[in-house]
């Protein structure tokens, strides 16, 4: 996959932080709900304690008390007249009117009298705040615990009704049992059914479905309406017939806001590493990636220009950088110098091949190294330097190349010759480029060898270009080697002065040759950069004999 | 000594009365200061909802004390012609109704039940103490109270329900209505000892002389207030 190194960076410097912060978060989260159910268990065993303790005190004093009204004399003497007239309706109408009005009074919800047998015997119970008569025959309250009647439950205590040290009966007072008393949700159920519940947002199924689970278990974890509620089953005080007392804490109530505290400081934390991480990449990255894009840049140049940069200073602090584009500029230096070397092997190969070419023929010896010598001479008259001048020196030196394909007969025959061999000698511009064509690196040398002899006013060959179609450098070699042809010796005549080759020359500036070459060539030489011929032996026997100097300049 | 000169002034007193053969009026007020009785009264609406006991007269004291003016009994001491009747003193709505009845010695009282739930009476009082046990509606029974004193009836299945009963020695005995008024006529003339009675203030004697001419006036102040009875002697 490709990336930015940058983004690599951050990835690498985020990953490990996201993975820490999500597993700390992770592992808070749980720490929390356990310490939050820790703490809701005990709190909710220890309000199990203090409410079984309150309500020992209080049954203990509810005892006392009610033992009082169970000595009510009225009552008793109540009691006494049904049990004389067991069937009698008024009797019943006047024990139960005294417990009315003990329930009137005492803000009793629901009493009973039973025989000292636990038969019931009158009871009234508070229906809409009104105190009614109950038809007791097919009631069985227990003397103790809960009660359920209609939709109403009553806790109930009884205590003995005496009269002279003889037990006549038992007095069953219940109060309606409500959860509101309790702070925590509050489960009352029977069997399994729930009769009462104090949970909030849910229906009496979704609590019992709940509590069936925690049937055996006095202390569970459940799942109400969404919410994970623990509960504990009280078991301090015996409710008697099945009945349960749960208590419940939400442990997600508790937790949540502890909860969205640790997400809050997470989502931040989380936020700086990323913050972090990003500016830490991009710094850190910064000082490897900057370099290396000074370098790469400088490559991308000398790939356009196809010369191979070298790094004096490098821009880098990093060790491993600088090492890197040192041993980059050293192999770079390497190449080049390799390059060079190639390049001189290269010339020198020219050099040698144009040499051979020259030796072919006595008069000739030495003329093509000339012509380049000349022709880098015109070209630094015309400020040309550098790479260009390179070419005109190398391609000078190579202009003649194609007479490799003219045979030695016509090239050496001392006589004049026919047009039949003239055409053929002419074919050597075509030739040399032919042969030069297919080696790389040599196709700027190509319009020297194909053109030196085109002249100004474009009645040279090959192509018979005119002027400024021609290239300058071949119209450089051009005048260069009519020169050297001029000052040296053929078979068929002496070489001719400098003096007397320049003033042909001048005298065909403007229609062989161009002006302001044959002009560049004068300066140099007034300049005295211009190195003149004077090694020719050659006679000039023959120089008279040619109508035009030019036509011999050609060979 | 002295019950000997009472008995000769009191067969004095008949005699004389018995020749003049005109009889006179005591006429008299009752005044009746300040409330006396707490009353509590268990308000009956229906028979399966009784009211919470309500103490009364909190709010009309005027109506306070009418109550208790209506709840003295002004008789005469003595032993003089008593007639024998009968009274009735029923248990309504959880009431003795009457809840003061006044008989001449030797009369009977009715007890009746008109509730739908049985009722007790019973007394423990040194003029006359009985029980009648337990017996439920439309049954009565029936007590005779040959001595003269107060009979306080109660139940035993209702503690807050109480009566009295107050046996006067002869037949010169009322209520005072509900103004304080009352009048016992037909005396002879004579020097008489008048008693009031409240239940809650007690007894209050004052001695009249009875002539043939008048109508002698009796004020009784109950309960006796030592400002106003300082104030009467300055006068």
């Amino acid at each position: 996959m490709r990336m930015r190194f940058a983004t690599r960076a951050f990835l690498w410097s985020f990953i490990p932080f996201a993975v820490l912060l999500a597993s700390s978060f992770w592992f808070i989260q749980q720490r929390v709900q356990h310490t939050v159910r820790g703490g809701l268990r005990l709190s909710l065993r220890e309000a199990h304690m203090s409410m079984a303790r309150l309500r020992r005190e209080s049954e203990l004093q509810n005892s006392r008390f009610l033992r009082i009204v169970a000595e009510n004399p009225p009552l008793k003497a109540g009691l006494q007249l049904l049990l004389v007239h067991p069937q009698s309706a008024p009797a019943r109408l006047t024990l139960e009117d005294q417990l009315r009005e003990i329930a009137e009074t005492l803000r009793f919800d629901f009493l009973v009298v039973s025989n000292s047998d636990g038969v019931p015997l009158a009871g009234i119970v508070r229906i809409d705040d009104q105190l009614v008569g109950m038809d007791i025959s097919r009631l069985k309250p227990p003397q103790q615990g809960f009660f359920t009647m209609g939709t109403n439950t009553y806790q109930l205590n009884s205590f003995p009704i005496d009269s002279n040290q003889e037990n006549i009966g038992i007095l069953s007072i219940g109060e309606r049992f409500d959860l509101s008393e309790f702070s925590t949700p509050t489960i009352l159920a029977q069997n399994g059914k729930v009769l009462r519940n104090s949970v909030p947002n849910a229906s009496p199924s979704e609590v019992e479905s709940a509590i069936a689970k925690c049937e055996t278990q006095a202390e569970c974890e459940t799942q109400i309406a969404g919410e994970t509620y623990v509960t504990l089953a009280s078991d301090t005080v015996n409710f008697g017939d099945g009945y349960t007392l749960r208590s419940l804490q939400s442990v997600d109530s508790i937790s949540r806001p502890v909860q969205s505290v640790v997400r809050e400081v997470f989502l931040i934390a989380t936020l700086g590493a990323l913050a972090a991480a990003a500016a830490l990449s991009v710094f850190s990255s910064r000082s490897i990636v900057r370099p290396i894009a000074t370098v790469v840049a400088s490559l991308r140049q000398s790939e356009a220009t196809g010369s191979l940069p070298s790094f004096q200073s490098t821009p880098a602090t990093i060790h491993e950088i600088r090492e890197l584009i040192e041993s980059f500029s050293r192999a770079a230096s390497a190449l080049r110098e390799s390059r060079e070397n190639l390049q001189q092997a290269y010339i020198e190969f020219i050099g040698s091949l144009a040499g051979a070419l020259d030796a072919r023929d006595d008069y000739t010896a030495g003329h093509s190294r000339r012509v380049s010598e000349y022709s880098c001479a015109i070209a630094a008259a015309l400020n040309i330097s550098g790479n260009e001048l390179e070419v005109i020196r190398i391609g000078a030196l190579l202009h003649d190349i194609g007479k490799i394909g003219v045979t030695d007969s016509v090239l050496r025959k001392p006589s004049r010759l026919t047009s039949e061999e003239m055409a053929q000698v002419q074919q050597h511009p075509t030739i040399g480029r032919r042969i030069l064509e297919g080696v790389r690196g040599f196709q700027q040398y190509l319009p020297i060898v194909e053109l030196h002899h085109e002249n100004w006013d474009g009645t040279g060959y090959p192509l018979h270009l005119a002027d400024v179609r021609v290239p300058l450098c071949a119209r450089i070699t051009h005048v260069a080697d009519a020169y050297d042809a001029m000052t040296s010796a053929r078979s068929y005549r002496s070489a001719l002065s400098h003096e007397a080759a320049v003033g042909e020359l001048k005298r065909c500036a403007g229609t062989q040759f161009d002006p302001e070459v044959v002009e560049a060539l004068l300066h140099a030489d007034a300049n005295g950069k211009f190195a003149r011929n004077t090694g020719s032996t050659a006679s000039v026997r023959h120089l008279l004999a040619l109508p035009r100097a030019t036509s011999e300049v050609v060979l | 000594m002295s019950i000997v000169t009472r008995a000769v002034s009191i067969l004095l007193t008949i005699l004389t009365a018995g020749l003049s053969l005109r009889a006179a009026e005591v006429e008299g007020t009752v005044i009746i200061q300040r409330r006396l009785t707490k009353r509590k009264v268990t308000s009956s609406a229906d028979l399966y909802q009784r009211g919470t006991a309500v103490e009364l007269g909190s709010d009309g004291e005027q109506d306070a004390l009418a109550f208790e003016r209506s709840h003295v009994v002004v008789y005469i001491e003595g032993n003089l012609p008593s007639e024998k009747v009968t009274a009735t003193l029923n248990q309504q709505d959880r009431r003795f109704s009457p809840d003061l009845v006044v008989i001449p010695a030797g009369s009977s009282v009715s007890f009746g039940n008109l509730d739908p739930i049985f009722h007790n009476v019973f007394s423990l009082s040194k003029a006359r103490s009985f029980d009648l046990g337990n017996y439920p509606k439309d049954q009565s029974r029936i007590v005779t109270f040959p001595k003269a004193g107060i009979v306080f009836v109660d139940c035993h299945l209702h503690p807050n329900m109480s009566a009295a009963i107050v046996v006067t020695p002869n037949r010169w005995s009322t209520k005072a209505d509900a103004s304080g008024r009352f009048v016992l006529s037909g005396l002879r003339p004579g020097t008489y000892t008048i008693v009031a009675w409240h239940r809650a203030a007690g007894f209050f004697r004052k001695t009249v002389r009875v002539t043939e001419r008048g109508v002698e006036n009796v004020e009784f102040i109950i309960p006796l207030d030592t400002d106003r009875v300082v104030e009467q002697a300055m006068q």
